[in-house]
């Protein structure tokens, strides 16, 4: 209560020494994690057709719809907010998706390891004491620049330097602007719904409306 | 007591299978003592449990009653230490158990809650059993014989390996009690344990409880709605009112003969009390041209279901999915002013059925018709292309909704308004109906449940009580022909089972068939007609069992391993033929792979499972080709190289990905990778949820499509709907972790930072094989590079 009241609320801390995980923090990534899997694997069945229109003329624009698959990360650390939470939801997010089959197999944990690492990074540089739009901004396009660098070497080898430098921006900044606005609203809704109780996001909205 | 010992429980490995009078003194029952307890959830002003005071001496065997809210399963998590585990708010005070903190001793306090199957970890019951065990660092060698010999004592007698997902709702409480039982509490409170049970199940889980507790002479605490049957097995009865406050303490009959009317009066099911009545509910009639209830004559049938056979397909990862028959060629005949209770044990097919009779799901077999002045062409009956009148499963959104309404089991998955007035309104919006009258209506019926204060509430802040009367309300307000509620009264104290009544018997007045599936003897008796079902037998297993894939028979790190070998050969493929010569190496490691040696029945689908799995990989390769062909010099060998590079990434994955099991790969993953015990745990306790994820998508679409808002046609519409399904999913799935949280930490999760394994993950021949295979794709790609032309 002293906490929620004088700090703002983007910067409200989990609770004990950030790095000791209580068991809800673990159980909540996990589940975001294989909730996020399951939609992944339903959004990887669609979306390759209108990819592969939007890139039809200039490949580099399919980065725009691959903000999606970086949002689990953000969203389980805008809600865990502890060192770990994106590298954890994104890359069991990317397990689940690669059990119950995607078009890339098993070769999905290496994108969800590099995303979750970007995003993950962009919280670090901040001391994970703040979740608002620096590092929101900052760990979306680290996150998505990563998974660039890694698509380059699996994926687009045969595109000039110019091309996969403008696929690695469209890429970062996509995620840093849409999926960091579709995380932020995703962990509003969710604290709004009174489903991240134990959690500083639902801590602030229950605070603001105590009854 | 020495506190000195981190982990009593192992300690005390031995004295389970010794003499009941030395395992008596070594684990007795411990006092409770709760002193000065404060505690206020963040967003509440006031606090749940405000200088809350409460000694219980060891093995004495109480009961807590009071009306909802009262904060009973507060001060449960509380004696389990358990309070902020799942929540965050203010909390002082002090709790001990036998003079130690609740959580020093982990397992000491075994907690079961209200929801069968809630606090389920593991893949079968006896992995379940031992995973508090498992907490306090067992030798992996103590824990068979214990988790034996705890499945007996609470009557379980199927195999170890059984799922716990096949148990009936008393067996999966038992599994919950063993579960506790095996970590040796001194302590045992239960959550409403009996809530969910019908009358007799719920009889046979008490005596279970009593027989326990006596024999460990543990101390107990249970919280129940329901008085009936506990007042005879404990010693002493303690009332909460409203404010969480004492307001009675002694033994059961005296309580009860000074408070008895009013704990009726405030909800509690008292013994000796007659059955509450349904609430009256008066609305005003639709005028008499609308298609739902009324344009079908009273006593006429609405709904004639004939030789109606359900299947139900199970998705597990890393297994086949299964088929299994729910419902079994049932005759139903349903008429309109009529109720029809289904009755008979879990997993006998009543919802299975229920959603049949709907059109919720297309049956199996049979035929399924509504009266033709109800289905969507009117009596003319719209017949479709081959002449027969169009099944309602096939019936749109708008149309199934006019005709039907259903009420699921879990009232949160019907929430489909902001508000709780929006809620109300949805469907009679969703139909087009007079505004005037359906506003009118709503408030007829929010003031009936006293919901009136709340229309401006979001539904889902509601009570478990209130949601479940909205639900209610929600389904019925537009007057449909057929109402299917899935046990409308279950965990209901006497008030909300009053109001829940009152609804369903309103819509029967006004014309509607009913069609309800219960356990309530209560709601049964006011049914005009019972059909009782039976599970189907189950198909006897093959005689002779199917021989397995040798990709089968390796251990899911070195599949991993396999898939992943693949990551090294972009550096490596330079040409389209470099690229085909790797494909060809990896197809041929693949059929070695699902060759099936030895005796028994040749396995089935192995090929088609592969080529599931490679579909969606077609349009990624013709993506990356065609970048590669626009971007790359417009060469067709340029594109070819990258679309046969890109398959040779994934093939190897479309042989593996069928056959690595979750847990399995938890074990090793922890044990041979070392990875920290805890995330590991979690992980593969969500992986183990994937199929409810896929129950909990369909309930929440079913639910919108029977109240006409299903998005049927348009992309943004679609996407809209799949936005807001995924958010409904997503509050699901973190309510069920909220849940799993706790019961993990009542079984010792919280400190188990180092702990056993109650299955060991052996490195086998078949894994190392398998790394063969992997690094021969390497070889592969290294012998392409140098000796095919770039």
């Amino acid at each position: 209560m002293t906490t929620s009241n004088s700090v703002r609320p983007d910067e409200i801390r989990a609770s004990g020494p950030l790095p000791r995980w209580r068991t809800i923090d673990l159980l909540t990534c996990a589940f975001l994690g294989v909730a996020f899997g399951v939609a992944y694997w339903a959004w990887g069945l669609v979306y390759e057709t209108p990819s592969n229109v939007i890139s039809a003329g200039f490949p580099p624009l399919s980065a725009l719809l691959n903000w999606p698959w970086l949002v689990a990360g953000i969203v389980g650390m805008l809600v865990i907010r502890r060192p770990g939470a994106a590298v954890f939801t994104e890359l069991l997010a990317a397990v689940v998706s690669a059990l119950i089959g995607t078009q890339w197999g098993i070769t999905t944990l290496v994108s969800g390891l590099v995303q979750g690492l970007g995003v993950e990074l962009g919280f670090a540089a901040f001391a994970y004491a703040t979740f608002r739009w620096g590092p929101l901004l900052l760990g979306g396009f680290l996150g998505g620049a990563f998974e660039a660098v890694y698509e380059w070497y699996s994926w687009y080898q045969e595109w000039d330097l110019g091309y996969k430098v403008a696929y690695l921006f469209l890429f970062g900044a996509s995620v840093a602007v849409f999926g960091s606005i579709v995380s932020v609203a995703l962990t509003r809704g969710l604290a709004s719904a009174g489903a991240l109780n134990a959690f500083p996001p639902g801590q602030e909205v229950r605070e603001r409306h105590a009854v | 007591m020495p506190t000195t010992e981190p982990r009593p429980g192992a300690r005390s490995a031995t004295t389970s299978t010794q003499g009941g009078a030395e395992r008596a003194s070594a684990q007795a029952g411990a006092a409770v003592r709760v002193a000065d307890l404060t505690w206020r959830p963040y967003g509440r002003s006031r606090p749940v449990l405000a200088g809350f005071d409460l000694t219980v001496e060891p093995g004495e065997r109480v009961l807590l009653a009071g009306p909802s809210g009262s904060g009973k399963s507060t001060l449960l998590r509380a004696i389990a230490g358990l309070l902020l585990t799942a929540d965050s708010g203010d909390l002082a005070g002090s709790v001990s158990v036998g003079g130690e903190a609740p959580q020093d001793r982990p397992g000491s306090v075994g907690l079961v809650l209200q929801d069968p199957g809630a606090g389920v970890v593991a893949s079968t019951i006896g992995r379940d059993v031992a995973f508090g065990l498992e907490n306090v660092e067992l030798p992996r060698g103590d824990m068979p014989p214990r988790v034996a010999a705890t499945l007996a004592e609470v009557g379980l007698t199927m195999d170890e390996g059984s799922p716990p997902g096949a148990l009936s709702g008393g067996e999966s409480q038992r599994l919950a009690l063993a579960g506790a039982l095996a970590m040796e509490p001194r302590v045992l409170l239960l959550d409403e344990p009996t809530a969910m049970l019908d009358a007799l199940t719920a009889a046979s889980v008490r005596s279970l409880v009593d027989t326990v507790t006596r024999r460990r002479g543990l101390t107990l605490l249970v919280v129940e709605h329901r008085l009936t049957g506990w007042v005879e097995l404990v010693d002493r009865l303690v009332v909460l009112g409203a404010d969480g406050t004492i307001v009675a303490d002694g033994p059961p009959r005296s309580v009860l003969r000074e408070h008895g009317s009013r704990l009726a009066a405030e909800g509690i099911w008292v013994p000796g009390f007659p059955e509450p009545e349904p609430l009256e509910i008066e609305l005003t009639p639709w005028p008499g041209d609308s298609a739902g209830a009324g344009s079908v004559g009273r006593g006429e049938v609405v709904l004639a279901a004939r030789d109606v056979t359900v299947e139900h397909r199970t998705r597990r990862l890393g297994a086949e999915s299964r088929t299994t028959t729910a419902v079994s060629s049932v005759d139903l005949d349903v008429r309109a002013g009529c109720v029809v209770a289904l009755v008979g044990p879990s997993g006998s097919g009543k919802t299975s059925l229920m959603g049949a009779l709907g059109g919720l799901t297309a049956p199996a077999s049979g035929r399924v018709d509504f009266a033709l002045p109800l289905t969507p062409g009117g009596s003319a009956g719209a017949l479709d292309a081959k002449g027969r009148v169009e099944p309602p499963h096939e019936w749109s959104s708008t149309d199934l909704a006019r005709v039907v309404a259903w009420v699921p089991q879990r009232s949160a998955s019907a929430v489909v308004g902001r508000t709780v007035r929006d809620d109300v309104l949805t469907t009679p919006r969703a139909l087009g109906l007079d505004p005037e009258l359906s506003e009118r209506r709503a408030d007829e019926v929010l003031a009936a449940l006293g919901l009136t204060g709340l229309g401006a509430a979001d539904p889902r802040h509601l009570s478990g009580g209130e949601q479940r009367r909205l639900a209610v309300a929600s389904a019925v307000l537009h007057s449909p022909a057929l109402v299917l509620a899935d046990e409308p009264t279950v965990g209901q104290d006497r008030l909300t089972w009053a109001a829940v009544m009152g609804i369903l018997e309103a819509s029967r007045d006004e014309g509607a068939a009913l069609v309800v599936t219960t356990h309530d003897d209560g709601a049964i008796g006011r049914a005009d007609e019972t059909l009782r079902l039976t599970a189907p037998p189950p198909s006897p297993p093959p005689a002779t069992p199917e021989r397995r894939p040798l990709v089968a028979r390796v251990g899911p790190l070195a599949l991993l391993a396999v898939g992943l070998s693949v990551l090294p050969l972009p550096a490596l493929l330079e040409s389209w033929r470099q690229g085909l010569a790797v494909l060809g190496v990896e197809l041929l490691l693949g059929v070695i792979g699902l060759l099936a040696p030895g005796s028994g029945r040749r396995p089935v689908g192995r090929v088609r499972g592969v080529l599931t799995r490679l579909a969606p990989a077609g349009l990624a390769v013709v993506g990356v080709a065609w970048s590669a062909w626009l971007l790359g010099g417009r060469d067709l060998e340029v594109a070819a190289g990258a679309g046969l590079r890109v398959l040779c990434l994934v093939v190897p994955s479309a042989f593996v990905v069928g056959y690595l099991d979750p847990e399995r790969l938890g074990d090793q993953l922890a044990q041979r990778l070392r990875l920290p015990a805890r995330p590991v745990v979690a992980a593969t306790a969500a992986l183990q949820r994937v199929q409810s994820f896929d129950a909990l998508w369909d309930e929440l679409m079913k639910t919108r499509r029977v109240r006409g808002i299903r998005a049927d046609r348009g992309v943004v519409p679609r996407i809209r709907e799949a936005v807001v399904v995924t958010g409904g999913l997503l509050v699901g799935a973190l309510g069920q972790a909220a849940n799993l949280a706790l019961a993990m930490d009542a079984r010792g999760f919280a400190e188990a930072r180092r702990r056993t394994w109650a299955r060991d993950a052996p490195w086998r021949l078949a894994d190392t094989l398998a790394l063969v295979a992997g690094l021969v794709i390497v070889i592969a790609g290294f012998a392409a590079r140098f000796f095919l032309p770039a």
